[in-house]
């Protein structure tokens, strides 16, 4: 009898979940590309002046965020055309259906989400504290240190801020932040405060030179999609993710920063 | 009777301003070396009193005197005859009391008031151009004293300003015409600016506008010099630093001289100019922008400049102090405070040059050498 009523039990939790779970594969189909890009192609907006993400050479497009296309839409299944659109008018193409993604170095605008769905980032231009490999330097540890640094950019704020909280830092500021890179280079600051894009493109010219990298702010760069239709949005961001596992993501952004 | 007497003034107090705590017990004071310091404040779409506050605080620390304010008249006469002033009473009392002075920007048709064909948001016909008028004379008449500057529209050689239509000098005369008679018997304090025309290369026949040198000549040949008492000029420096010399075919700061030209030229020399528009801009993505260290450089480097060279300029007014929210895009980088109100270190530069606080000769090192 006692036995009974637990079958009985185990049955009344067991069933439904078993309905739900047969009702959910009867409604489930894979991702099909030819019902997110019926053109049979991926059709990128690009703002192709902007190097070294995209920018023109002999009339085509080139850059980080063009191969990043050409890879997203091989793994997808389908071959990628990319359309030149100024920067302001990137996001009225892609709503208006004459693109289908816009991978162009954007960030996260709030504001569109009623229109527009992002992908995760596939790239980081946020602020990174640099240091001679040499002497690992945190920001928990900048007191007192020479920081090299832009004048009057994000870098510039960041070390306001800081010094709001507190902190004793001895500021050098510089025209530009190859300046400040080199102010570290020579041993003339402890530290570095400079956009990860800036460090990149320095540190490929000084192949002899190595340094301490750390993240200090988050500055992600996505790709948009529109909301409609999902399928779009979802091959394209398991496709990333599958770059990124693959690490041909990573080589992408070896080639061209 | 008694009944009627107390519902009579239940109804007025009901009308009027609600108490505010957000007004400082005392009116404060600009502390500036140079008066001559100037922003435009975007305070017309700000929800809340308090962002008003800050933002007047922002720029009375920064040491700016003067503010320009935008008060559109489609926010104050949203029907016909019925002006609703609490916006701009609210603003022009935190200026007061922030001891900021104000010239007020007027423009921006009510709905009621557009062309009903076009409905464009700035298209005015003619027959309108007296409701405009009374409502800039309404607006000196109620703030005379806090705000004796008045620009009387906004960049009209701009198709755009200019509802959609071509640009039209001689329409453009005809509204400050319309308007300076007004305005002066409301206020005869009231000191009308015409233009602030924007620096731009269109020439005639382009859909887009005129550019503003031709537009300004055309006025003055039409007999605009009756009808306003100094120019308001829009001064940006593009790419270009402060100094570079100014060429009918270059936009730069120093085009503002072209313009003083053709005033001197008209026998309007003794009036004074405000540049109500100025700035450079730091965005990575615009084509027109300039590293974040040239913009607050070149900034600094222009307020030296017309110290040394203009002294027929009033008042320098960067744009913009603040939005009230960041719009993603190449405008966020005229700031000098962020959306939550975060000063940027251009501010920092610009408040050290107003308040005659230490200021190195350069901002930056010298770049480094290998060997030093």
């Amino acid at each position: 009898m006692k036995r009974r009523l637990q079958v009985t039990r185990a049955l009344t939790v067991a069933l439904p979940l078993l309905f739900l779970v047969a009702a959910s594969l009867r409604h489930y189909q894979p991702l099909d590309p030819a019902v997110a890009f019926p053109a049979g192609e991926i059709v990128i907006g690009v703002d192709a002046s902007f190097p070294p993400f995209a920018f023109d050479e002999g009339g085509e497009s080139r850059g980080l965020d063009i191969d990043l296309g050409i890879a997203l839409a091989r793994e997808i299944g389908l071959s990628a055309r990319f359309v030149s659109i100024s920067f302001n008018g990137l996001y009225d193409s892609l709503i208006a259906g004459k693109v289908d993604l816009l991978i162009s170095a954007l960030r996260v605008e709030p504001a569109r989400r009623d229109d527009v769905r992002y992908s995760q980032p596939y790239y980081n231009n946020g602020l990174v504290l640099v240091s001679e490999a040499s002497a690992s330097l945190e920001p928990e540890a900048l007191a007192g240190a020479p920081i090299a640094y832009e004048y009057a950019s994000s870098a510039d704020s960041q070390i306001r801020a800081w010094e709001r909280a507190g902190m004793r830092i001895e500021k050098r500021p510089y025209e530009l932040p190859a300046y400040a890179l080199d102010a570290l280079r020579f041993g003339q600051a402890e530290g570095a405060l400079v956009d990860a894009t800036s460090y990149r493109l320095y540190a490929k010219t000084q192949s002899d030179w190595r340094a301490n990298v750390s993240f200090v702010t988050h500055d992600p760069y996505v790709i948009a999609a529109r909301l409609d239709p999902s399928d779009a949005w979802k091959l394209v961001d398991s496709a990333l993710s599958a770059l990124k596992a693959s690490g041909e993501l990573a080589r992408i952004v070896e080639t061209w920063l | 009777m008694l009944a009627a007497l107390v519902l009579a003034a239940l109804l007025i107090l009901s009308r009027r301003e609600p108490a505010t705590d957000y007004l400082p017990a005392e009116r404060l004071s600009v502390e500036t070396e140079k008066p001559q310091v100037c922003v435009h404040t975007l305070l017309e779409n700000e929800v809340e009193e308090q962002a008003i506050l800050r933002s007047l605080e922002l720029a009375r620390e920064l040491g700016a005197s003067t503010i320009v304010q935008f008060f559109p008249w489609a926010y104050v006469e949203r029907e016909p005859g019925r002006y609703s002033w609490s916006l701009a009473d609210r603003i022009v009392r935190h200026a007061q009391m922030q001891g900021l002075r104000v010239i007020a920007r007027l423009g921006l048709v009510p709905d009621w008031a557009r062309d009903r064909k076009t409905k464009a948001l700035n298209h005015l016909t003619e027959d309108l151009f007296p409701a405009f008028a009374a409502y800039a004379a309404a607006f000196a008449e109620r703030y005379a004293g806090p705000v004796d500057h008045l620009i009387v529209w906004n960049e009209p050689n701009l198709s755009f300003e200019w509802g959609y239509q071509p640009a039209d000098p001689a329409r453009y005369v005809r509204l400050l015409e319309a308007s300076y008679g007004p305005i002066k018997r409301a206020n005869p304090q009231a000191k009308v600016l015409a233009g602030a025309l924007a620096p731009t290369l269109e020439p005639r026949g382009s859909a887009a506008g005129l550019n503003e040198l031709d537009f300004l000549q055309e006025m003055y040949d039409l007999g605009a010099s009756e009808f306003f008492d100094a120019l308001a000029i829009h001064s940006y420096g593009f790419r270009e630093p402060p100094e570079a010399e100014p060429a009918p075919d270059q936009l730069n700061f120093r085009r503002s001289e072209l313009q003083r030209a053709i005033m001197l030229a008209a026998g309007d020399g003794h009036k004074r100019v405000y540049i109500t528009e100025s700035g450079w801009n730091d965005h990575p993505r615009w084509t027109q922008a300039v590293r974040p260290s040239q913009r607050a450089n070149y900034t600094l480097r222009a307020f030296e400049y017309v110290e040394r060279h203009w002294d027929w300029l009033e008042h320098l007014c960067v744009w913009a102090l603040r939005y009230p929210a960041d719009v993603y895009s190449y405008p966020d980088n005229f700031t000098l405070v962020s959306a939550d109100f975060a000063p940027k270190p251009i501010y920092y530069a610009l408040q050290d040059y107003a308040r005659g606080w230490a200021r190195s000769e350069t901002p930056w090192l010298p770049p480094p050498q290998a060997d030093a």
